[in-house]
C-alpha cells in the first residue's frame, strides 16, 4: 500500500511542481514549502529533485543560480512557454480524472486524500488568480 | 563549501553531502556539482526556517525532511542516465570494450568456464534430487496399484506376463507386502520433496553469503567513517 501512495503522489507530484512554477518561479526549498501547504501532506523533500531534473530535460522548465542576500546562491525554477502549455493540458487531464474518483466513492478513507489533493491544487489556482 | 554553518553542523551536512555524492557516481561531473550545490543551498534555507532550538537537533530534522540521499537521487538516475549520462560515457564504455577483447577474453572465459561449471554442477545436482524424489513417487503410486490388484484378482498380471509382486507363494501376503513397500516408496518420494525446500534454502543461503559479506563490509567502512569524524 505505502508503494502504491508512493506512486501516486509521485505522479501527482510532477503535476504539482510545474503547477506552482507556472504561477510563480521558485527555488527548490520555497518550491517545497508551497507544496506542502499548511503541512497536511507530508513530503519527503528530496524527492523535489530529482523530478526537477527531469522537467528540466524535458524542457518544461528552465533554472537559473541567483545570489541570495544571505546564505549560498539559490537555483531558482521557472517554466518555459512549453511547460505552460503542458501544465495546461495535464491540469484539464487531472480535474477529469479526480472528478471521476470523486463520483466513485469507492473507499472513504482514499476519496478523502483525492478530494484533499484537489482542494489544494484549486485552491492554488483561485489564490494566483487573484 | 563556505562558512554558512557552525564547524559541528558544517561536518555534518558534509557527511551527507558525501553520501549523496557516492549515489552520483558516473553521473556527468557538471550534473554532479550541480545537484550537489542545490542540495546545500536546500539545507541551508531549511535550516535557517527551522525553529528547533538545540543546532544539533536542528539539522539532524533537517536532513530527515530532506530525506536519504537515494531518494534525492533515485529517479534522476534512470532518466539522466539515459539522456545525457550515456553520451559522454560511451568513449569509455568502447574503451573498455575493446580492453576486455583484447586481454580480457582468454581469462574471462576461464573464469566464465569455472563459474558455469559449479552452476551447472549445482544445477545437476537439483535436477538429480528431484528426479529421484519423482521417481519414488510414481514407483510407489505404481507399485500400489500393481499390489492391489495382486490381491485382489492375480490372475490379471500372469495373463500379461508381468512377473511382480512375487515375494511370497501367496499372492495376497505378496500384495500386502507390496503395499506396505510401495507405501515407503511413495513417502520417502514426498519426503525428498519437502527436504528439498530446505536444501534449497540452503543453495540460496550459501550463493547470497559472499554478497552479504561485501555488503556488511561496505556498511562498516561508511559507519567508520562517519564515527571518526564525530570523535
Amino acid at each position: 500500500m505505502d508503494n502504491k501512495i508512493k506512486q501516486l503522489r509521485k505522479g501527482i507530484l510532477e503535476l504539482a511542481i510545474l503547477g506552482c512554477l507556472y504561477h510563480e518561479s521558485h527555488y527548490g526549498y520555497s518550491l517545497v514549502k508551497t507544496l506542502s501547504g499548511e503541512g497536511d501532506i507530508t513530503l519527503t523533500e528530496g524527492t523535489i529533485y530529482p523530478i526537477l531534473s527531469r522537467l528540466a530535460k524535458e524542457g518544461l522548465i528552465r533554472s537559473e543560480w541567483i545570489e541570495s542576500q544571505q546564505g549560498p546562491p539559490r537555483k531558482y525554477y521557472s517554466v518555459t512557454a512549453g511547460g505552460k502549455k503542458t501544465f495546461e493540458v495535464l491540469n484539464d487531464e487531472f480535474k477529469k480524472l479526480a472528478e471521476l474518483i470523486v463520483d466513485v466513492k469507492k473507499e472513504p478513507e482514499k476519496k478523502g486524500q483525492e478530494k484533499e489533493r484537489k482542494k489544494i491544487l484549486v485552491k492554488k489556482e483561485r489564490e494566483d488568480d487573484k | 563549501m563556505t562558512n554558512n554553518f557552525s564547524p559541528s553542523i558544517e561536518k555534518i551536512v558534509n557527511d551527507y553531502l558525501k553520501r549523496l555524492k557516492l549515489h552520483l557516481k558516473g553521473f556527468p561531473e557538471k550534473d554532479k556539482e550541480e545537484l550537489v550545490k542545490e542540495v546545500y543551498s536546500h539545507i541551508y534555507e531549511s535550516f535557517v526556517s527551522d525553529p528547533t532550538e538545540d543546532e544539533i537537533d536542528r539539522i539532524l530534522n533537517v536532513l530527515n525532511k530532506l530525506g536519504e540521499p537515494t531518494e534525492v537521487v533515485s529517479s534522476r538516475m534512470s532518466t539522466a542516465m539515459v539522456s545525457m549520462g550515456k553520451k559522454r560515457k560511451l568513449p569509455l564504455y568502447i574503451l573498455a570494450g575493446v580492453t576486455i577483447a583484447l586481454f580480457g577474453v582468454p581469462l574471462g572465459i576461464g573464469g566464465f568456464a569455472f563459474l558455469l561449471g559449479i552452476l551447472i554442477t549445482v544445477g545437476a545436482l537439483i535436477f538429480a534430487y528431484y528426479i529421484t524424489a519423482f521417481s519414488l513417487v510414481v514407483a510407489g503410486w505404481l507399485g500400489l496399484i500393481a499390489a492391489i490388484i495382486k490381491i485382489v484378482d492375480p490372475g490379471i498380471l500372469d495373463r500379461y506376463g508381468i512377473e511382480t509382486m512375487t515375494f511370497f507363494a501367496d499372492p495376497t501376503l505378496s500384495g500386502v507386502i507390496g503395499i506396505v513397500v510401495s507405501i515407503i516408496c511413495a513417502a520417502l518420494g514426498f519426503f525428498m520433496f519437502w527436504l528439498g525446500k530446505y536444501m534449497m534454502q540452503g543453495i540460496r543461503f550459501l550463493f547470497s553469503l559472499p554478497m552479504e559479506k561485501v555488503k556488511e563490509a561496505r556498511e562498516r567502512r561508511r559507519l567508520k567513517m562517519v564515527q571518526s569524524k564525530y570523535d
